[in-house]
C-alpha cells in the first residue's frame, strides 16, 4: 500500500519535473525568460479566482463525463458533443422555468441520452463508441449552431441567442468577503457524487469491475452490455451537466460559433487522465488544467508569447502528468478488448 | 559430449523475485534429459533463457562447448536449439506447409527445399502429418508434431519440449514417446520440462531435479527412485493419501437432463449430458481438456445458454436462469482461471464482493465494512498469506489467490460447489490443502461437482467418477469401478 503511495508520489513529482524542464527548454529556445514563464503558467492564473473556479467547474464535469466511462474500459470522446447538447437543452428549458434546477436537470438528461445511445451502440451493436461520438461531436455541434441563429436567436445580438431569464441563474455567493459561483458549489457535490456512485455502490463496482476483466464479470453474473452502456450513460450525464451548468451558471447564453464551450470536452479527456479517473483526483486536476489556461493567457498579456506557444506549454505540461496513467490505461483497455472477444 | 552446459546461472526478474539461484548442469549429446521440478521451480525460465528468448542475470551457457550470447530466440535457433511451448505457436489458418514454410524463411529454405526435407525427415522419424492440411482441423497431438518438425526442419540439435504431454491423451503420449525415442537414437539432444514422475521414469535417460531456483541432483533415472525424485522435488515427503471418511450421500441436489450445448464455434460442444450429484457426494468429471467440460459447466451455472434439456437444483428447474439468480439458489462456481474468478487488479476486499454482492450491500450501497470483515475472516481461516487485505489480488502466489477464491465461495456456505481445475498451477502443499478443504465440503454434507484433467486428483477425491469424450459422458460409476488404465482408455476415447 506504502509502495503504491510513494510511486504515486514520485509519478507526480517525476511528470511535474520532466514537464517543467521540457516546458522551460522550449521557451528558452524561443527566447522568452524560462523562470518568469513557469511562473506565470502556474500560478499566474490564480490573480483570477473567480474565473479560475469557475472554468474548472466544466472541465470538472467533462472529466467525469470522460472517466466515468472510462472505468467501465469505454472511451468517451463524446463529452463535447453530450455538452453542446445539454447547454442547449438547458437554455431552451431555462425559457420556459422559473428555476435553475429543471433546465440543469434537463441538461443533463439530455448529454445522458446522448451518451446512452453511444454506449448500446456499442454493447448490442458492436459499433465503435469512438466512433459514433466523434461523428455525434459534429452533428450536434452544428446542430446547436443552427438552432442559436434561427430558433433561438437573440434580435438585440444577432450573435449570440436569447438570454437566460433572471430567475433560472445560478449567481454567486458570498462567504465573508470572498465572492464564490455556486456553479462551482454544485460540481464540487457531483464529484463527490460521482466518488460515492463509483467505489460505494453495486452499479459504481459493477461498471468497475466489468472494465478491469469482462471475463469476471461475466463469471459474477455481471452482464457487461448493460454496465458498458450505462457508464456511458452516466458519462453523458455529467458532459451534459457541464453544457447545462456553463449556460446556467456563467454566459446565461450561448454565442453563434459556441466560443464558450468549443474544446472544453476535449479539456475534460486530459483532466481525467490527469486525475487517475478518480473523481476527487479530477477536481483536483480540474482546477490545476484551469491554472494553466489562465496562467498562459497572463503569460500572453506581460510576456507578450504567442497563444500558440502557451497552450504548447500548458499541453507539454498536461501530457507529462497525464502520460503514466494514459499508458497503464491503454494497455490495460487494449487488453480487456481481446478478452472480451474472447468470452463473446 | 556435452550438448548444452549451464554454468551458475541466475536470474532475478525486475521485480525482485529470483527465479534461478544459480543452476548448473550439463546435458549430454543424444540423451534425453528430465528437468524435474513443481510450478515456480524456475524449468521454464531456465529453458526460456536457453531458447534466448530472456537474459540471464548472471552465468554463462555453452552450446556445444561455445559460449552462448543470444540476443533473442533467433540466435538460439542458428545455434542449433528449437522449442515446442506447451501452448503451440502456429497459425490455425495455414496449412501444416505454410506454417513449417513461415518458420523456416528466416534461415532461407524456400518452399521445395522445405518439403525435400520434409518428406526425409517423415520418413525418417516416423513423424506423419498431413502436410496439406489446416492447422485448425488438427487434433493437438497432430500440432504438436508439427512443432517437432518445424524445430527439426530448422536443423534443431537440441530440442527443449515444456510439459510436452499435458495436453495429450494417453494414446498419443505413448505416441509422442516413441517418436522422441527414435529421435534420440539418431542423435538429437532433448530437453523434457516436466513435473510428472511417471513420465521421468518412462522416457528420461538422465533427470535433473530444480527446487526453488536450484538444482537438487541429476542423477541417472534408472539409479534413481520414484520416492527419491519425489522428495527431491519437493523437499519432503509428499503425502499422496488423503484420508477419506465413509459418507453415505443424500438427496440429490443438482440434476442435469441430456443438456445440450454449443461451444464458441457453433458446433455442440456438450451432446446429450446428464449426471446427478447428490449431498455428501463428490462427482468427478474425467477427461482431456476440451471434451465439453468447460461448456457443460458454463451452461449449469448459467453463464452459457443450454440449447436443449434440463438444469435442476435443489428441485428448482433453473436452465436459462441468470447467473446470479443461479449463485442465489445456493451454487458457488470455483472457475478454472484465477485470473476470471478474481479481479487481478482489485483488493482482496473488493474481491469479496465478486459473487456476493447482494450480501455485501443495502439497497444500491455497498457495505464495505462488513465486507473488510469478511475478507479478514476468509484470510485467517483459509490461511492466505497476505500483508494487508488493500494489496491487488494479483501481487498474491497462485496458491494464497486459489485459497482465497476458495474461501469466499466456501463462506456462501452453498449446498453446491462446482470446482473446475481447483489445483490447477498449485504448488504441492497448496494443492493438498485445496483437496483437504474440498473433501471437509464433502464431509459436512455438501453436493460437489470437480470437474479436473488430473486423474490423481479426480481419484483422491471422487465418490463417482463420471468421463466426458467429445461431449457426451461416456462412462459414469463409483471410483471403484475404474482403474487408471480403464479411464486412460475411456479419455482417449475407446470404450472400456
Amino acid at each position: 500500500m506504502l509502495r503504491e503511495y510513494l510511486q504515486f508520489v514520485l509519478e507526480v513529482i517525476g511528470s511535474v519535473l520532466a514537464g517543467f524542464s521540457v516546458a522551460a527548454l522550449i521557451m528558452s529556445l524561443m527566447g522568452f525568460d524560462p523562470l518568469k514563464g513557469l511562473y506565470l503558467i502556474t500560478l499566474g492564473g490564480l490573480s483570477d479566482p473567480d474565473y479560475l473556479l469557475s472554468r474548472s467547474s466544466l472541465i470538472m464535469m467533462t472529466g467525469l463525463a470522460f472517466s466515468v466511462p472510462a472505468l467501465a474500459s469505454a472511451f468517451n470522446i463524446g463529452g463535447e458533443g453530450q455538452m453542446y447538447v445539454g447547454g442547449l437543452v438547458a437554455l431552451a428549458v431555462s425559457l420556459y422555468s422559473p428555476n435553475p434546477l429543471l433546465p440543469l436537470a434537463s441538461g443533463a438528461l439530455a448529454g445522458g441520452l446522448v451518451g446512452l445511445v453511444i454506449g448500446a451502440l456499442r454493447a448490442y451493436r458492436e459499433v465503435n463508441e469512438v466512433i459514433t461520438a466523434i461523428m455525434m461531436n459534429w452533428t450536434f455541434y452544428y446542430l446547436s449552431i443552427y438552432l442559436i441563429t434561427t430558433y433561438l436567436y437573440n434580435p438585440l445580438a444577432p450573435y449570440r441567442s436569447v438570454s437566460v431569464p433572471e430567475g433560472s441563474r445560478l449567481s454567486t455567493i458570498d462567504l465573508s468577503g470572498v465572492k464564490l459561483h455556486v456553479s462551482f458549489l454544485v460540481s464540487i457535490a457531483l464529484a463527490l457524487v460521482a466518488y460515492f456512485l463509483v467505489y460505494h455502490t453495486k452499479l459504481g463496482y459493477e461498471i468497475r469491475v466489468s472494465g478491469l476483466s469482462r471475463r469476471s464479470a461475466v463469471y459474477a453474473g455481471i452482464n457487461p452490455r448493460r454496465t458498458f452502456t450505462l457508464s456511458m450513460a452516466l458519462g453523458g450525464v455529467f458532459g451534459g451537466f457541464s453544457g447545462a451548468l456553463n449556460v446556467i451558471g456563467f454566459t446565461y447564453y450561448m454565442d453563434q460559433l459556441l466560443t464558450s464551450m468549443y474544446g472544453m470536452g476535449f479539456d475534460g479527456i486530459g483532466v481525467a487522465l490527469m486525475g487517475r479517473n478518480n473523481p476527487i483526483g479530477i477536481i483536483l486536476s480540474s482546477i490545476f488544467f484551469s491554472m494553466l489556461l489562465l496562467g498562459g493567457q497572463r503569460m500572453q498579456v506581460s510576456m507578450n508569447v504567442p497563444k500558440e506557444l502557451t497552450d504548447a506549454l500548458s499541453g507539454v505540461i498536461i501530457i507529462s502528468l497525464a502520460m503514466p496513467y494514459a499508458y497503464r490505461m491503454l494497455i490495460s483497455y487494449l487488453r480487456v478488448r481481446k478478452v472480451g472477444r474472447g468470452a463473446e | 559430449m556435452e550438448a548444452v552446459s549451464f554454468e551458475e546461472v541466475r536470474k532475478v526478474y525486475p521485480d525482485g523475485t529470483y527465479a534461478l539461484k544459480g543452476v548448473s548442469f550439463s546435458v549430454e549429446q543424444g540423451e534425453i534429459h528430465g528437468l524435474l521440478g513443481e510450478n515456480g521451480a524456475g524449468k521454464t525460465t531456465l529453458m526460456r533463457i536457453l531458447y534466448g528468448e530472456i537474459k540471464p542475470t548472471g552465468g554463462r551457457i555453452k552450446v556445444f562447448g561455445r559460449e552462448a550470447r543470444f540476443s533473442g530466440p533467433w540466435d538460439a535457433i542458428k545455434a542449433g536449439i528449437g522449442m515446442v511451448y506447451q501452448k503451440f505457436s502456429l497459425v490455425e489458418g495455414f496449412t501444416v506447409m505454410e506454417n513449417i514454410v513461415l518458420s523456416s524463411t528466416r534461415i532461407g529454405m524456400d518452399e521445395r527445399a522445405v518439403r525435400k526435407r520434409l518428406d526425409y525427415l517423415i520418413e525418417a522419424t516416423g513423424l506423419k502429418v498431413p502436410l496439406d492440411q489446416e492447422v485448425s482441423n488438427l487434433p493437438v497431438g497432430m500440432r504438436q508434431r508439427v512443432e517437432i518438425l518445424k524445430a527439426l526442419v530448422r536443423e534443431a540439435k537440441v530440442l527443449i519440449l515444456d510439459e510436452p504431454t499435458s495436453v495429450l491423451t494417453p494414446l498419443e503420449v505413448r505416441d509422442l514417446f516413441k517418436v522422441l525415442r527414435r529421435l534420440r537414437d539418431d542423435g538429437l539432444t532433448i530437453i523434457f520440462i516436466t513435473h510428472k514422475l511417471k513420465e521421468v521414469r518412462e522416457i528420461t535417460d538422465r533427470v535433473t531435479v530444480l527446487r526453488r531456483g536450484r538444482v537438487v541432483g541429476t542423477h541417472r533415472t534408472e539409479e534413481v527412485s520414484d520416492v527419491e525424485l519425489a522428495r527431491m522435488m519437493v523437499g519432503r515427503e509428499v503425502l499422496f493419501q488423503l484420508s477419506r471418511k465413509k459418507v453415505s450421500p443424500g438427496r440429490p441436489v443438482l440434476k442435469v437432463k441430456d443438456l445440450w450445448v454449443e461451444g464458441d464455434d457453433g458446433v455442440w460442444a456438450v451432446k446429450g449430458a446428464s449426471l446427478t450429484v447428490r449431498e455428501g457426494e463428490i462427482v468427478g468429471i474425467a477427461g482431456v481438456q476440451g471434451n465439453g467440460q468447460k461448456e457443460l459447466v458454463e451452461a449449469i451455472v448459467g453463464i452459457r445458454k443450454a440449447q436443449r434439456g434440463q438444469v435442476i437444483i435443489g428441485g428448482e428447474e433453473l436452465t436459462g436462469r441468470a447467473t446470479r439468480e443461479v449463485y442465489d439458489r445456493g451454487l458457488a462456481y470455483i472457475p478454472d482461471l484465477r485470473p476470471v474468478g478474481l479481479v487481478m487488479e482489485m483488493n482482496l476486499v473488493e474481491n469479496v464482493v465478486l459473487t456476493r454482492i447482494k450480501e455485501f450491500s443495502s439497497g444500491p450501497v455497498i457495505e464495505w465494512g462488513r465486507a473488510r470483515e469478511e475478507a479478514d475472516k476468509i484470510v485467517k481461516s483459509f490461511n492466505v498469506l497476505v500483508d494487508s487485505l488493500n494489496t491487488p489480488v494479483g501481487r498474491l502466489s497462485g496458491g494464497n489467490q486459489q485459497k482465497f477464491m476458495l474461501g469466499r465461495e466456501i463462506s456462501r456456505n452453498p449446498s453446491l460447489v462446482i470446482a473446475s481445475e481447483p489445483t490447477h498451477g498449485l504448488d504441492v502443499a497448496a494443492t493438498e490443502y485445496v483437496r483437504k478443504k474440498i473433501l471437509e465440503l464433502r464431509d459436512s454434507g455438501k453436493a460437489i461437482l470437480l470437474v479436473s484433467t488430473d486423474l490423481d486428483e479426480v481419484f483422491q477425491l471422487s465418490d463417482r467418477i463420471a468421463v466426458m469424450y467429445e461431449g457426451k459422458i461416456i462412462a459414469e460409476g463409483p471410483s471403484e469401478s475404474f482403474s487408471l488404465e480403464r479411464i486412460g482408455l475411456l479419455m482417449g476415447g475407446v470404450r472400456a
